[in-house]
């Protein structure tokens, strides 16, 4: 479990086997059923969290509706992010979509890591960075595209989510209508070929 | 606008204070910083970065007012409205080395304090502290970010416009309505109509 981490690591620095243990020792792994709630809002988010296995959700609600903000799977880091980085109490719901694997460590136990090693505190700079350009850019994408340009987009990036993730989810996720978001869906299936000039 | 030395000094004191609010930072320190910055003067009304062009630096501002923005269709979606103390570059661009989608331009005459790309991996290098106080740094602007982003999908027209004047009353002076209005995201006709509510007891 701990190689999948690794190799997510290793693409923004290099760590010897020492360093990646002080990290290592400070994980977590924890179990989830499918829909459980993980963190709720109000309440402070403790863990920055690896998803090894499964998928988990993010979301709020705006008067009756959810509104999905983020959809996590293998692979990815999923928290919510800014309470864990400020200790304030979180705007957002998480719950998991299928039962999930996570590797954890909470903000006390990476902050003693950050004081023992300069490399790893580079790589939460690096992560962090990370955090803000996926902001930065899902701001820019939700400006710049149309509804189909944004649906093709997250297809061609994440085609074996629409088949896991429940259609009424991803539809909230790419800020569109339920409806709007099936038609996308038959529209892509005739011509499979989609024309990547319309992707910038 | 008067560019005395007076005015520079405080104005790195200032950002000094900003960056000891991170990580203690002696004057020393600081100062070690400082051959990795640039001064540099924009006239109002100046672009900073065009859309296409590569972002070279990140800046911070010393004194003034720019405004960043992403052509979509022949309108200027207004994104960052940045005064004294705050950081506007066009970060995806400075971040991946990608042609800019975003342009900035300054409202009033603006100084930043510049750091080129090149400069920050190197201070990176360097100092033991910088890696902290980057982190940290951004740490700061992810919660910035999450903030507006959370309140531009919760918030309704007029929240959003009420929080906004509440909290930033200088900037109706300082910045066209225009371009608040499309930072808060509200049709300029709605801004203008908005603008009963801030008169004494309408709220």
């Amino acid at each position: 479990m701990l190689e999948t981490l690794r190799k997510y690591v290793s693409g923004y620095v290099a760590l010897s086997d020492e360093e990646f243990h002080l990290l290592a020792d400070r994980i977590v792994v924890r179990n989830f059923d499918r829909r459980e709630q993980l963190l709720g809002v109000g309440e402070v988010e403790r863990y920055m969290n690896f998803v090894v296995q499964g998928l988990v959700r993010m979301y709020f609600y705006k008067g009756k509706t959810e509104l999905i903000t983020n959809i996590a799977k293998e692979g990815e880091l999923v928290s919510s992010s800014a309470s864990f980085l400020s200790a304030t109490p979180s705007h957002y719901y998480i719950e998991t979509l299928e039962p999930t694997i996570l590797l954890s460590v909470t903000r006390e136990d990476l902050d003693a890591v950050y004081q023992q090693s300069v490399r790893i505190e580079r790589l939460g700079r690096l992560l962090t960075t990370q955090f803000v350009m996926q902001k930065e850019e899902w701001e820019h994408e939700c400006m710049r595209l149309d509804t189909r340009e944004r649906f093709t987009r997250f297809v061609e990036r994440n085609p074996e989510l629409v088949t896991r993730v429940p259609q009424k989810y991803l539809a909230s996720y790419l800020n569109m209508k339920p409806e709007t978001f099936s038609r996308m869906k038959n529209l892509v299936k005739k011509r499979p070929a989609i024309n990547k000039s319309h992707v910038k | 606008m008067s560019n005395s030395v007076n005015a520079y000094t405080a104005a790195l004191d200032h950002l000094h204070r900003y960056f000891a609010r991170f990580e203690p930072l002696t004057k020393q320190e600081f100062d070690q910083f400082l051959p990795y910055i640039e001064v540099r003067e924009f006239d109002k009304k100046c672009v900073v970065i065009r859309a296409g062009e590569v972002e070279r630096h990140l800046n911070i501002v010393a004194w003034g007012l720019a405004r960043k923005y992403l052509p979509v269709r022949g309108r200027e979606l207004t994104i960052q409205l940045a005064t004294e103390g705050h950081i506007i570059h066009s970060d995806l661009s400075f971040h991946y080395r990608t042609p800019s989608n975003c342009v900035i331009e300054t409202i009033e005459p603006t100084v930043f304090f510049s750091i080129t790309y090149e400069n920050l991996q190197e201070a990176y290098d360097v100092f033991p502290k910088a890696e902290r106080l980057g982190r940290l740094l951004l740490s700061d602007l992810f919660v910035k970010k999450d903030t507006r982003y959370f309140d531009q999908l919760r918030k309704d027209t007029r929240e959003r416009f009420l929080d906004y004047v509440r909290t930033h009353p200088q900037m109706l002076q300082r910045v066209p309505q225009k371009y608040i209005a499309s930072y808060l995201n509200i049709k300029p006709e709605t801004f203008s109509r908005l603008k009963h509510l801030m008169r004494p007891g309408k709220r």
